[in-house]
């Protein structure tokens, strides 16, 4: 975590929030994750689960 | 509720120390794995895996749930909130995970330390649990660096719900 946002329209605050939608970068994180879960998943599903349970 | 500044301060340290202490503990992790699965001196295996058990559960643990704990106090209690900012969510949603993953991986590391206090591992012994065991810290510390970027780069972008807050307050 950090400090507070300090709301002067420079470096990190909420101002650089894009109205509406989620931002590109959450969106690639979204795809990455589920990708990454869905990977798990096929792993687990086909054996090679953590101590092979 | 907003901490006081001097407050703030004093849990950004406890949350920047538990997250970086998360990082190197795992770091030392995955040099003690690598160690048990690659060499052939049985007193190194049978000691990486002891010593792996042990700063799991002495270090790693407690400082992943410190971790978790100081930052959601960091969030909760500055203006950031825990669900206002795209960052933050993530953030959250990267660490809550993380931290039931090796919850439930202590399991086949203490399989591991019961293995090597009574027999000798040789090298094609509980292979699958001994390979899983580098996997997992080098996924702990991908994410691990992940939510140490994005807590220093702040990624913009509110949520709907911090949308409507900051309208609400404005």
């Amino acid at each position: 975590m950090a400090d507070p946002p300090t709301y002067s329209g420079t470096g990190a605050g909420p101002d650089r929030g894009a109205p509406g939608g989620a931002p590109r970068w959450v969106k690639v994180f979204g795809i990455i994750a589920i990708t990454l879960v869905v990977v798990t998943v096929v792993l687990h599903l086909t054996g090679n689960s953590p101590g092979g349970h | 509720m907003t901490m006081a500044p001097g407050l703030r301060r004093f849990a950004l340290a406890a949350h920047v120390a538990s997250s970086v202490g998360w990082l190197g503990s795992v770091l030392a992790f995955l040099a003690l794995s690598v160690a048990g699965l690659t060499s052939q001196d049985t007193q190194t295996v049978r000691s990486a895996y002891l010593a792996a058990e042990l700063i799991t559960w002495s270090v790693i643990v407690p400082l992943s749930l410190a971790s978790l704990l100081t930052g959601l106090v960091q969030s909760l209690g500055t203006t950031w909130g825990l669900f206002r900012h795209y960052w933050v969510l993530v953030k959250l949603l990267l660490t809550v995970p993380a931290t039931v993953v090796l919850l439930v991986h202590t399991r086949p590391i203490g399989r591991l330390a019961r293995a090597v206090e009574h027999t000798t591992l040789s090298d094609g012994d509980l292979t699958w649990p001994r390979t899983q065991l580098v996997i997992a810290p080098v996924a702990a510390l991908v994410v691990l660096l992940v939510t140490t970027a994005l807590a220093i780069y702040k990624p913009g972008g509110l949520t709907r719900y911090g949308q409507r807050r900051r309208r609400t307050y404005r």
